[in-house]
């Protein structure tokens, strides 16, 4: 309709200019309304193109084409005419961009709404292995120590008769290194041993190094025992040496009730009851109050709200000796803690055994 | 031990603690109450007595005066009144010769006549019973009571069997028998010692009775043996013979030679009371060594500062007195204490400060940190790279193992290990591997040279739940060297294992590469296995799939397939694929050093080269060539296709590289890479059956 009112114009021209310019303003206005209908009613950027082109199109442009017309027309009009239909044209211009991002943005919308996934899917997990759960606790065990001072120490697993009994005090005929010597060390064919315990490290450790010391010293250590669920011939001790001018029992019982407290992450008790070891003199057990049941008693603490946790004591002055450090000078506290049954502790495992298993249903849960 | 409640009470007046009150009081304070029941009217406390406690606490009256001490009561003991007879002494029953007084540092002889044999009363069976002994009847049960009763083992002789009328504490004689009480025969040696008549041993000293001179029921004449024996002496044949008794047990821990005394003459005055025995006049006692009390000085400032709290002197003097310790002051600062000679445990200060420490209670020893130099803790080289080589092998998909020390007879003759008697062995001055004096099981009787055959094992168990094992392991091995170091040639070193299942070379390899990368290690390089002699018939290795792993030019592991024959004795049915690397080269060669290298400003042109080559030439030989003439404008070279097909010459594999050409100062023109790049072409192309496809 408005292509031919334009035609009409164009004919009319010269007979009635003063007419013809109201019909021309008259057609830019149907012509603003007619094309402003047709975007709102458009549902495609497709269509909306077609439009745009049918009425802004470089050649065949119904709103071009009136521009183009313009020439014919008289300069004093054209000036009037032409700053109308500039204005429609932006105007359009607007109306179109307006369109175009409104259909791109629900056409985003609906793709998104299609692109749809499970999230409660199982996600693709990269293949990372295990590390085992002693070396997991020793870890934080080591890391607690040293943040007290402690530095860690090794020792070699073959070990003599001498490291391994004598140094400790305990010689050959003491009925301690009886129980210890033939009922649980395992003997080499052609001498030695494989060590029973980790406390021939303290010995080696004070041959070499001038006091203060402080060292804790893990380590694999072998029993001759029947295995059960908490007994086995391979296991992991931790074994803690202090030695100072003054360190006294009180100051055992500070660090190591820190150390517990840091391991445990929360508040336990600690009490020492008389022990004997032969290479401490006073000797203690140390019990912790049970923490799952915080000392009210459960089968996990035997009903007792504590459990027996390790032996420990104040360096006896043979051990000094042997360690070529004068006892009237030096002395200190030593402990020795099961690496397994922290570990156990701290999973809830109930199977010592299950740590030389090499099961990966054991070891993929850590 | 087992101790009845009843029997601790009746040294005492006042009433005891309830069982398990008086449980937690020895528990905190002495030793261990493992358990405690009802038995009957009566309650049994079974006690850990500590080893060092032995000598004073392995009976009813050594508990009793530990509870007096934690009770601050006195206890009450009365050995009884004996009525000797005026007429018949003692020697003219019985003559007593003591052949080595080392072995027997007292030998105390009663005589008792006109016994007669019968049941023991109610009391004693009941107390004998709740402590777990079988009664027989009344000088055996008596001897036996005063046994639990004061930690003296004592034995009972008919004095009309003895012949000759002698007792004699001798040597046996090599092979000399014996039969005891129960009616088991012993062949003795010459280092055991026996309580013999003039013609025959009538006991083991020390450990049991024998037949021959037993108390039975027409006995009349009781000869009542309380003996102290060395320790060692009773140790050494209760072992040999494999025999342990009450007393055995007793003597092996020590026993106070002064005990003797007072046990025999409450075993007499319990003879003449309830068996109407005639105590003869006078105790044979052959005690050449007397032991008299020894004395310690203590300094009061050594309590506190070793037990890091200050109890007064007062209180410590008053604790070592309820303990039956005696107590001089020595100024301020000291005590001389002396100690009862049946406190065989107590012989340097330190002891008496546990005491004073148990006693008191440790429970008061309140927490202090120490006071101490501010020192950060020292980091170990020997251990440090521990943790960053787990972790990376964890990052790098592996789960880490611990496997035992010990390895089985049959995994020593799958891996062809030698032990020391192996004929092979001698023949070869192979290494050895180390064999256990006294194994658990057969399964443990070696310690492992290798963490392999463990870890096999592990392969073989998981291939049952897992299609595909990934795992390592970092831990000591052990081998006999051939020469000594340090007066031992039993080595251990570390090791660091891992494997995977399946045709996976060269994923195992990129581990490995990945590793000593992350470690700080250069220079790595994969050279051909050299088998030794000895290996080379049953090897570990898949012949052609195995490669020693160095850097520079030291071999610093092996890294390949298994071998199939392995994998058969194994019954695994995947290929597995090893590295097995030396821990303790690899912590020297691992360094935290690290530098930046600054990424140039200048664009990097990549240019693909394909060649053509025979099968058997390796990557690292074109690699060389490349570099070769390269020069320091190709920064990189990636291998991104290796094919082998049908498409190509029969015999031939293409090769199909990245080259990436960069400097740092410019860009570089295409001009000037097609020189490089025309360069590499001809260089490669010189070796005959090698052709760059264009």
């Amino acid at each position: 309709m408005v292509r031919n009112m334009l035609k009409i114009n164009h004919q009319a021209s010269k007979r009635s200019e003063g007419k013809e310019e109201n019909e021309v303003l008259f057609a830019l206005k149907t012509l603003k309304k007619e094309v402003q209908k047709e975007i709102e009613k458009t549902e495609s950027l497709k269509e909306l193109n077609e439009i745009f082109r049918k009425y802004l199109g470089k050649r065949q442009g119904i709103l071009t084409q009136i521009l183009r017309s313009l020439k014919e027309v008289s300069k004093q009009k054209r000036a009037k005419l032409g700053k109308e239909a500039n204005e429609l044209k932006n105007f359009l211009i607007i109306k179109f961009n307006k369109k175009a991002a409104d259909l791109t943005e629900e056409i985003k919308k609906s793709t998104e709404e299609k692109e749809w996934i499970d999230i409660t899917q199982p996600g693709e997990k990269p293949p990372l292995g295990h590390l085992h759960p002693l070396t997991l606790v020793k870890r934080e065990i080591e890391a607690i120590f040293q943040s007290m001072g402690f530095s860690v120490v090794e020792g070699p697993e073959i070990e003599n008769e001498w490291y391994n009994f004598d140094a400790l005090n305990i010689p050959k005929d003491h009925p301690a290194r009886e129980v210890l010597s033939l009922g649980k060390t395992f003997y080499l064919k052609g001498g030695g041993l494989i060590r029973s315990h980790t406390s021939p490290v303290q010995v080696r450790y004070m041959e070499k190094n001038n006091p203060p010391l402080r060292i804790i010293v893990p380590g694999k250590v072998f029993r001759s025992e029947a295995t059960d669920a908490s007994h086995e011939t391979n296991f992991y001790h931790i074994e803690g040496l202090m030695i100072d001018k003054t360190v006294s029992a009180a100051n055992f019982k500070a660090i190591i009730q820190k150390f517990l407290q840091e391991f445990f992450k929360k508040a336990v008790k600690i009490r020492l009851r008389p022990s004997y070891f032969p290479f401490v003199e006073p000797g203690f057990e140390v019990d912790m109050s049970c923490t799952v049941c915080a000392g009210k008693g459960c089968s996990a603490c035997k009903h007792s709200g504590w459990i027996e946790l390790m032996g420990a004591g104040m360096v006896h002055p043979n051990v000094l000796k042997n360690g070529k450090l004068n006892p009237k000078e030096w002395q200190g506290f030593a402990f020795g803690i099961s690496l397994d049954r922290l570990t156990m502790m701290r999973y809830k495992i109930s199977d010592i055994r299950l740590f030389h298993s090499g099961d990966l249903r054991f070891l993929y849960q850590f | 031990m087992i101790f009845s409640y009843n029997w601790l009470q009746s040294y005492f007046k006042k009433r005891l603690p309830k069982p398990k009150e008086l449980a937690e009081l020895l528990s905190m304070h002495a030793f261990e109450v493992e358990e405690i029941e009802k038995a009957g009217k009566d309650w049994t406390l079974n006690i850990d007595v500590l080893p060092n406690r032995a000598p004073d606490c392995f009976s009813h009256l050594g508990i009793g005066r530990e509870i007096s001490a934690l009770l601050d009561c006195k206890p009450q003991f009365i050995i009884g009144r004996l009525a000797e007879s005026k007429k018949n002494r003692a020697e003219n029953f019985i003559e007593v010769k003591v052949k080595n007084t080392d072995t027997c540092p007292r030998y105390t002889v009663r005589v008792i006549t006109d016994v007669k044999i019968k049941p023991s009363p109610k009391w004693i069976k009941a107390r004998l019973k709740v402590c777990g002994l079988r009664p027989i009847n009344n000088v055996v049960d008596i001897a036996n009571y005063v046994m639990l009763e004061t930690g003296q083992p004592l034995h009972a002789f008919d004095g009309e069997k003895l012949e000759g009328k002698k007792i004699i504490v001798r040597f046996a004689r090599e092979k000399e028998r014996i039969v005891t009480l129960d009616g088991e025969k012993y062949e003795l040696n010459n280092k055991a010692l026996v309580i013999a008549d003039e013609k025959k041993p009538v006991a083991i000293a020390g450990i049991k009775g024998g037949v021959g001179a037993e108390i039975d029921k027409k006995t009349k004449i009781v000869i009542l043996e309380s003996a102290n024996f060395d320790q060692k002496t009773i140790r050494k044949t209760s072992r040999s013979l494999n025999l342990r008794t009450d007393a055995s047990w007793r003597f092996e821990n020590g026993i106070d030679p002064n005990l003797t005394e007072t046990a025999i003459n409450r075993a007499a005055y319990l003879i003449q009371e309830i068996a109407g025995g005639k105590v003869t006049r006078g105790l044979i006692d052959i005690y050449p060594k007397k032991v008299l009390p020894k004395q310690i000085k203590l300094d009061l400032d050594y309590v506190e500062r070793l037990l890091g709290v200050k109890i007064s002197k007062k209180e410590i003097v008053k604790i070592l007195k309820k303990l039956n310790f005696e107590c001089n002051e020595e100024g301020v600062r000291y005590l001389i204490v002396k100690i009862p000679t049946f406190r065989l445990d107590i012989t340097i200060p330190e002891d008496l400060i546990e005491e004073i420490g148990r006693i008191y209670g440790y429970g008061k020893v309140p927490s202090v940190f120490p006071i101490s130099a501010l020192i950060p803790p020292k980091r170990n080289l020997d251990i440090f790279w521990e943790n960053p080589s787990k972790d990376i092998l964890k990052e790098a998909g592996l789960t880490e193992v611990y496997n035992y020390s010990f390895i089985s007879e049959r995994e020593k003759e799958i891996f062809n290990y030698s032990a020391k008697g192996d004929i092979s062995s001698r023949a070869r001055h192979k290494e050895e591997i180390i064999e256990i004096e006294n194994p658990v099981t057969v399964e443990q009787k070696f310690l492992r040279p290798s963490l392999m055959p463990n870890l096999l094992k592990n392969v073989k168990n998981n291939l049952k739940y897992f299609k595909e094992v990934k795992i390592f392991e970092l831990g000591k091995v052990f081998k006999i060297a051939k020469s000594k170091s340090q007066g031992t040639n039993l080595t251990e070193k570390r090791m660091l294992t891992g494997l995977m299942t399946g045709d996976a070379f060269y994923q195992i390899k990129g581990i490995v590469d990945l590793l000593l990368n992350k470690l700080g290690i250069s220079n790595i390089w994969y050279d051909e296995y050299q088998p030794t002699p000895e290996e080379s018939k049953i090897s570990t290795w898949k012949p052609k799939k195995c490669a020693e792993i160095k850097v520079d030019q030291k071999e610093i592991g092996f890294l390949g397939e298994v071998s199939s024959k392995i994998l058969e004795d194994y019954k695994i049915e995947e290929k597995v694929v090893i590295f097995d690397l030396d821990f303790e080269k690899l912590s020297r060669l691992a360094s935290e050093e690290h530098e930046y290298r600054p990424i140039s400003q200048y664009p990097a042109a990549i240019r693909d080269l394909a060649v053509l080559v025979p099968q058997w030439v390796r990557i690292e030989e074109v690699l060389n060539k490349i570099d070769t003439v390269a020069g320091a404008l190709l920064r990189d070279i990636d291998i991104f296709d290796i094919y082998e097909g049908q498409e190509l010459p029969e015999g031939k594999k293409n090769l199909a590289f990245h080259l990436i050409f960069q400097a740092k100062d410019r860009t570089l023109t295409s001009k000037e890479i097609d020189v490089i790049h025309q360069k590499i072409i001809k260089a490669l192309e010189r070796n005959p059956g090698w052709q760059v496809r264009k």
